[in-house]
This record gives C-alpha cells, structure tokens and sequence, in this order.
C-alpha cells in the first residue's frame, strides 16, 4: 500500500465523503441531480456518504465530480462549492483556518492541513519584496474536472479571506487557460482582476496583506486549534501526494542531472514502477521535470531579477537558445515575451 | 444532507390515471386470452404486430413523458385521455394478431376503431387547451424572456435566463437597435456583501433572497425589458429603445426598490438588510461580449465607493 510509503496516490482512500464531497451532492441535489445518477460509477453509496463513514480516493471524488458537471447550467456549481468549503467543518483543519491571527497564518494552516482542506489541488506560497503568490498544483491528475477544481480552490480561498479579514481583498488571479465562455462566474465570484494565458495558475497579492490583523482572531485558541490539527494530522497519517512529493524533491535537486532512474531510486522504486505511478495520475517524468524547471526558472526572473543567460546557466542548460526553445515548450511564450506581459525588469 | 428533492415528482400526482389505463389495458388482453385462442407461433406477422405493437409503445412513452412533465388540471386529463384512447385502439389492433378471437365476434373490431376517432377529438380539445394555456404562460414570462424560449438556457435558482441566454438576445437586440437608429441600453445590478449574507444566514437563505429580488425586479420593470441573472447575484436588464439618462433612472429605481425590500429570514424572521451597487452603459458599437465587459467594469467602478466607505 502506498500510505505505508509514505505518500498518497489517486486511489488512496483517504477524503471523508462528508466533507468536500457532501457539501457537492448536497448543492447537485438542490439542482434536481438524484443521487443514483450522481454517484453513477464512482463505486459510492449515498448512505455510507450521509453516515460519515465512505472515504473518498481523488479518483472517486473527481468522478463525483465529473457526473455533477453534467448539469446543466452548471457553471456556478465549482464556485459555490468553494465559497462554502473554507473553512468548512473539517475538524481541527478548519478551526486552525478559522482562528488565524493573519493571511499569513491562513495560508499556512492551508498549506500544511491541505489533505483536509485541499485534497485534489497543492496551494504553495511564494513570497517576494513586493507581493505574495499563492500557486495551485494539479496534486492527483485532475485532467478534465481540473478547470472546476481550480475554480473551486480559488474561490473558496478568495471568499474565505475575504470573510475572514473582513474586507475584500485585492487578489488578483492568473490562470494558465484561456479566458472561458463563462467568464461572468469568474466576475461575480473572484473578481475583476483577472489574466488569462499565464505561466501558472495563482493568486497574487500585494505583500502588506500577509500580516494585517484579522478582526476576532484569539491567539490562545488559534494556537490550540493549530496544535490539535497538527496532532490529527500524524494521527491519521495523512500524507502529501506522490505527485506532490516528487515536485519538492525535483525543486530541490534542481541543479543536479536529473532522470527518471536517479528519481526512481530516490523514492525507493524501479524504473518502471515509478512511471507507471505517474502514467496512473495522466502525467510522466519530463512533463513533472519541465513543470519543476518553469516554476524555478519564473522564480528566478520574479524576485531575482536574473537574466536569461542566468536563469539558462542556473538550469544547467548548454546554451540560452535551448533554453528559450524549453521555455516556449512549457508556457507558449518565449521568456522576452512573458518579460514584456508580466513586467519583470529587463534582464 | 438536505431533503433528496423538494419539489414532489409531478408523476405521483397522476398515478391513479396511469394505473387505470394499464388496468384496463390488461382487461382486454385477459378478455382475448379467455375468449379466442391464442395463435402459434408460426402464424405470427411479425411486420404488423411491430407496426402496431410499437407505436402502441411509442404512445405510452408520450403519455408517460407528458404525465411527469406536467401538473394535473383540465389540458393534462384532455391530453391524457386522448392519448389513452389512441394507445388502446393500437393495442387492441396488437392483440388481434397474436389471439385469434372465435368467427364473428364484432366487440373487438369495435374496441378497435371506437376510441381511435374519440382519442383525436380529446387530443384535438386538449391540444386547443394547451395553446391558450401556452398563450397565458408566454404573458406571464413577460419581462423574463422576449421573442425565444430555450429551456436549456433557463437559471437553475431563479424564474430568469442565465447569461447565456442574454447574450443571444443582445445579439438580436443590439442588430434591431442599428437597424432601428434607436439607442439601447444595459443595466447592472449586484447586491452588496452577498457573500457576508450567505455566511451569515446559510446559503439556503441566499437562495431565497435571490429569488425574491428577481421577482422583485420583475414587477419594477416596463413590458419591454429583459431581466436575466447574469451570475451569483447580479442582474442585468436588456432596454431597448432606451437612452442612458432613462436607463439610469430605472436602475436607480430598480436600486430603491430592493433597498425597501424587507425581506425576512425563514428561521427567525428578522429583517435582512439589503443594498445593491448600479451600473448602466448604452451600447455603442459593441458585440454583446464587449458590452458586458463594459457595464461589468462600470460596475466595478460603482463599487469603489461603497468599499471605501466600508473601509
């Protein structure tokens, strides 16, 4: 089993089914989808669901996922579920959530809590001079139903802090897709600050939010909630994604060669069972590989202000032009392109 | 978990009718089966008992599509006894080819040939019926749809048309207004801190505050206005033949209306407080996509002053 590895794959059962998932059926419901057709070929039962006791693997759950989106008219569906599932009734999790002193807390609490919070998507944290950028990373292999888990995501973080500090914050939100058909959804639940077309799908915020006060945080009750997540959180050995493990570890050997054997003996498997794991969640080694490059690479441009030479010499690429041509593989754009789009200083 | 369907499924209402149809529908097979003698195999024609069998199953699909769409009253029994006596004649007439009835009985050729021409002046009544009821729903959707209907493109909360079908009807609505020379214009309405509502009082109680705002813009609207909700809760009125300062004037007053609005929490009663933020644009040269990005980011500049004030 792969929980005794250390990590959870996409069929590791470990979502409570009275979590994310109920407060889905129960918005599906409300829309005249009966339960039979919505738990269609999920393997699910709607009264283990409503006793609290069916877990969810993320593949379940993106199944649950994929026969609510053929409502129709659905195209509010993944951010009504977001506005309501942070910080939602997940024990510990939510409380800490709830209770934070600041969004720097928050985020915290959703980052190291997002097995309960986050399952299917990895929010990472960025923070620069200027601004923070909370990133969102596909954790299991969302492939179609990732637009709606996206959508989801944001706007359960944008409407939670919003709440929560009890003014609206000015984020603004890039998404690697076009601009959708649906594009008043994006308006009314996330806000006029929009960008299509961008390298990664994020959250981005001006640096003096991270640590303003919110309005009714205790810090005795913050701490305790905080710590008794974290006891949870062992307890129910509760493990971050393969996908997600092996982007830290790809960020943090960077600079070293890097192939599919090496990583494999790394994680203590062959080979050949290491690609099959990734073929399982839709993804392989050099998309994970390119994936850890961009986000490294846009790193260095952002807060370093590093050049291409730089950020190609950095990379450990032969020559810039190789580079540039990687580059334009990963986002469509070349780095003088995305320079002149984002406004990095020049290089 | 909420209740599985709130809405009671319109077929139980009419249980008794299907029943008494299938009842007397199985009479006359006992009847033909007691009677005649039922023909080998063999001596089966296949193409006819298909022919008629089928249709005869064809028709009950109808009945049973036109029971579980539609609540009882006079053009549902109309239909439905047409179309029962239309069903009976084809499975009479499937009967006759699989149990041959003793020489000279005549009751089965009238089974047969009596409820076909009864079955067509019901379904005639029924159908006259249903066009006067269709006439009387149109006038009611007034306001809520203009010149088409397309039931995919209804709001799943609210009795408006979603942001799809706006902008099918600003594309035929901006062509009219060039070819008129007459001005139209667009009004944008979002209630202020829903989402504060909604965590406040439940999204049960959200759902319901849109659902009253809707008909209450309904009933300030003139006849030739179009409300949709556009997403969440925001509204857009289409105008035609409307310039901006008299569209601004109906938003503003579609803005007091929902200010003096009391409407009350189902659970405690007490008064929910509610303010929206108004934007109006007249179109100009734009395609229906542009124009809402415009009065979306009037709206946006509407906004700032209530946030800074909430500040």
């Amino acid at each position: 089993m792969n929980a005794a590895a250390g990590w959870f794959e996409c069929d590791t059962r470990f979502i409570p089914g009275h979590f994310q998932p109920g407060m889905l059926i129960d918005l599906a419901l409300g829309r005249g989808l009966n339960s039979h057709r919505l738990l269609r070929g999920t393997g699910l039962f709607y009264e283990d669901i409503v006793a609290g006791t069916a877990r969810l693997s993320p593949q379940q759950w993106l199944a649950l996922i994929g026969n609510v989106r053929t409502l129709p008219a659905g195209e509010d569906i993944g951010f009504l579920l977001g506005q309501r599932s942070l910080p939602g009734h997940f024990g510990a999790a939510s409380h800490a959530f709830a209770q934070a002193a600041h969004l720097h807390d928050a985020l915290d609490v959703l980052i190291e809590q997002r097995a309960q919070l986050s399952p299917l998507l990895t929010p990472r944290l960025e923070v620069d001079d200027n601004r923070l950028q909370l990133h969102w990373l596909d954790a299991y292999g969302c492939g179609e139903q990732y637009r709606f888990v996206l959508e989801a995501s944001m706007a359960a973080v944008a409407s939670a802090t919003r709440w929560l500090s009890g003014e609206r914050l000015p984020w603004r939100f890039e998404f690697r897709q076009a601009q959708p058909r649906h594009i008043e959804q994006y308006w009314v639940h996330l806000g006029d600050a929009l960008r299509f077309e961008r390298p990664r799908d994020s959250m981005v915020l001006p640096r003096e939010w991270l640590h303003r006060p919110w309005p009714g945080a205790s810090t005795i009750a913050a701490q305790g909630a905080r710590l008794e997540s974290q006891r949870q959180l062992a307890e129910q050995r509760l493990h971050s994604s393969l996908l997600d493990q092996l982007h830290d570890y790809l960020l943090a050997h960077i600079r070293d060669p890097l192939n599919l054997e090496r990583v494999a003996t790394a994680f203590g498997l062959s080979p050949a069972t290491l690609k099959r794991r990734l073929q399982k969640h839709g993804t392989h080694f050099q998309e994970q590989l390119d994936l850890a490059r961009l986000h490294v690479a846009l790193h260095l441009y952002e807060a370093r202000g590093y050049s291409n030479d730089a950020v190609a010499a950095y990379l450990r690429f032969n020559d810039t032009t190789n580079f540039r041509r990687s580059f334009k593989r990963w986002t469509g754009q070349s780095p003088s392109a995305l320079r002149q789009l984002l406004g990095w200083a020049p290089g | 978990m909420t209740a599985l369907s709130t809405v009671p499924a319109l077929f139980k209402l009419h249980r008794l009718k299907f029943a008494g149809l299938l009842l007397i529908a199985n009479l006359a097979l006992l009847a033909h089966l007691w009677l005649g003698d039922s023909l080998p195999v063999s001596q089966w024609s296949w193409t006819d008992i298909a022919g008629e069998g089928g249709s005869a199953l064809l028709v009950l699909v109808w009945i049973g599509l036109l029971l579980r769409g539609r609540p009882a009253g006079q053009v549902t029994t109309l239909l439905f006894l047409g179309l029962a006596c239309l069903f009976f004649s084809l499975w009479i007439d499937t009967l006759d080819e699989v149990v041959e009835l003793p020489f000279g009985t005549r009751w089965d050729k009238w089974l047969e040939s009596g409820p076909m021409p009864v079955g067509f002046i019901l379904m005639t009544l029924g159908i006259y019926h249903w066009h006067r009821e269709q006439l009387a729903i149109t006038a009611q959707m007034e306001k809520r749809e203009r010149l088409f209907r397309e039931y995919r493109l209804f709001d799943s909360l609210t009795p408006l048309c979603g942001a799809e079908y706006l902008r099918l009807q600003l594309q035929q609505a901006l062509a009219q207004a060039r070819d008129d020379r007459q001005p139209l214009s667009l009004a944008m309405l979002d209630i202020d801190d829903f989402s504060a509502l909604n965590r406040a009082y439940g999204h049960a109680e959200g759902d319901r505050v849109l659902q009253a705002v809707s008909q209450l813009l309904v009933l300030n609207l003139r006849r030739q206005d179009l409300l949709c909700r556009l997403a969440g809760d925001r509204f857009v009125v289409l105008m035609p033949n409307t310039g901006e300062q008299q569209a601004r004037v109906l938003a503003t007053e579609l803005r007091e209306a929902v200010c003096h609005l009391a409407h009350r929490s189902s659970e405690h009663g007490e008064r929910l407080p509610l303010s929206t933020s108004v934007a109006v644009v007249m179109a100009q040269h734009d395609d229906p996509q542009t124009l809402l990005e415009r009065l979306n980011l009037a709206l946006a500049r509407a906004r700032q002053p209530v946030q800074a004030r909430r500040a």
